[in-house]
């Protein structure tokens, strides 16, 4: 009986975050002064209420954020301040003394061909990852300082008092 | 204007044969990136998946939409939406919101055939940085290949 309460309160719960979520995003579209589009017109949309989009679980006994979030094989950094004329090379360089790369993504800017200026970088360990983004946080490749910092975070704890404001 | 007042979502997609295909993406200003991608054609699954990017991947998304300049364009010269398919692209940036909507572009021959040429390469070359940058991150923290 009681299992049964529990779960009806859960859901009840989880309904009420993603209405907030959506309140959320919705507030700060009302908070604009300028709109601009065919899109605020009647035939505005395409899009499909979705629901139930699929999470990464958070590591068992780890629930509580604020952190960097695990991905399915490994921990990934993001890299930004990217020279643009750097070489997958350099970047492979730098981060191979932390540990073995497991994926190395630099994507390019579809106008210019150069670099857009951002890499990630996926390390199969934490204390890999973590050693990684310590050291080479503000330093240089090709004169231009690069900052690196976790690609994904665990989910944000939600602020008490819901609909305060 | 505060830095959390930022807020992108794209889609593009038809209804055909297969029904309602489409891709959509959005990054809400918490972070939470969500992505679906419904293509009916060779499996009638929907792949629907989210995570919380961190504060550096949002300054470097917004980065490269203020680089663009495309707040600065309008949609009212680009290709209607028609039955080929549909783009939206909405971006909430400080206190200026675009829903900019128009058809699907296959080709820059497209763009450079348009009544806007300048406007519809920015968004052109923009989408395809952006949907760069989901297809990394998703496939990335996923393993899976997201087209």
């Amino acid at each position: 009986m009681s299992d049964v309460l529990d779960l009806q309160g859960e859901a009840g719960e989880f309904e009420d975050e993603v209405e907030d979520d959506e309140q959320n995003v919705n507030k700060l579209k009302e908070r604009v002064k300028r709109r601009k589009g065919r899109g605020f017109r009647g035939d505005g949309t395409a899009r499909e209420d979705i629901r139930d989009y699929e999470a990464m679980e958070a590591d068992a006994g780890d629930q509580s954020g604020p952190g960097p979030q695990r991905s399915v094989e490994g921990w990934i950094l993001i890299v930004t301040g990217v020279n643009e004329e750097a070489q997958e090379d350099d970047i492979h360089q730098k981060f191979a003394d932390y540990g073995e790369i497991k994926n190395l993504h630099l994507n390019l800017d579809r106008r210019t061909g150069f670099l857009k200026g951002y890499a990630l970088v996926e390390f199969s360990s934490y204390a890999e990852a973590q050693k990684a983004k310590n050291e080479l946080n503000n330093s240089t490749i090709f004169d231009q300082e690069i900052k690196v910092d976790w690609c994904f975070v665990k989910e944000p704890k939600r602020r008490g008092f819901r609909g305060r404001h | 204007m505060s830095s959390n007042d930022f807020y992108v979502r794209y889609y593009v997609g038809h209804k055909g044969k297969f029904g309602h295909e489409f891709l959509e993406f959005e990054f809400r200003p918490d972070g939470k990136l969500r992505y679906a991608n419904n293509s009916n054609y060779k499996n009638d699954t929907i792949i629907r998946k989210e995570v919380y990017v961190s504060g550096s991947v949002m300054a470097e998304l917004r980065r490269i939409i203020e680089d663009s300049e495309i707040m600065q364009e309008d949609d009212s010269d680009w290709p209607v939406p028609d039955r080929v398919g549909r783009q939206e692209l909405e971006i909430v940036l400080g206190d200026e919101h675009v829903s900019f909507t128009t058809s699907k572009i296959g080709s820059l021959a497209d763009v450079t055939n348009s009544d806007d040429v300048e406007g519809l390469r920015c968004f052109y070359y923009l989408v395809q940085d952006l949907k760069c940058m989901v297809f990394s991150l998703i496939g990335l923290h996923f393993k899976i290949k997201p087209i």
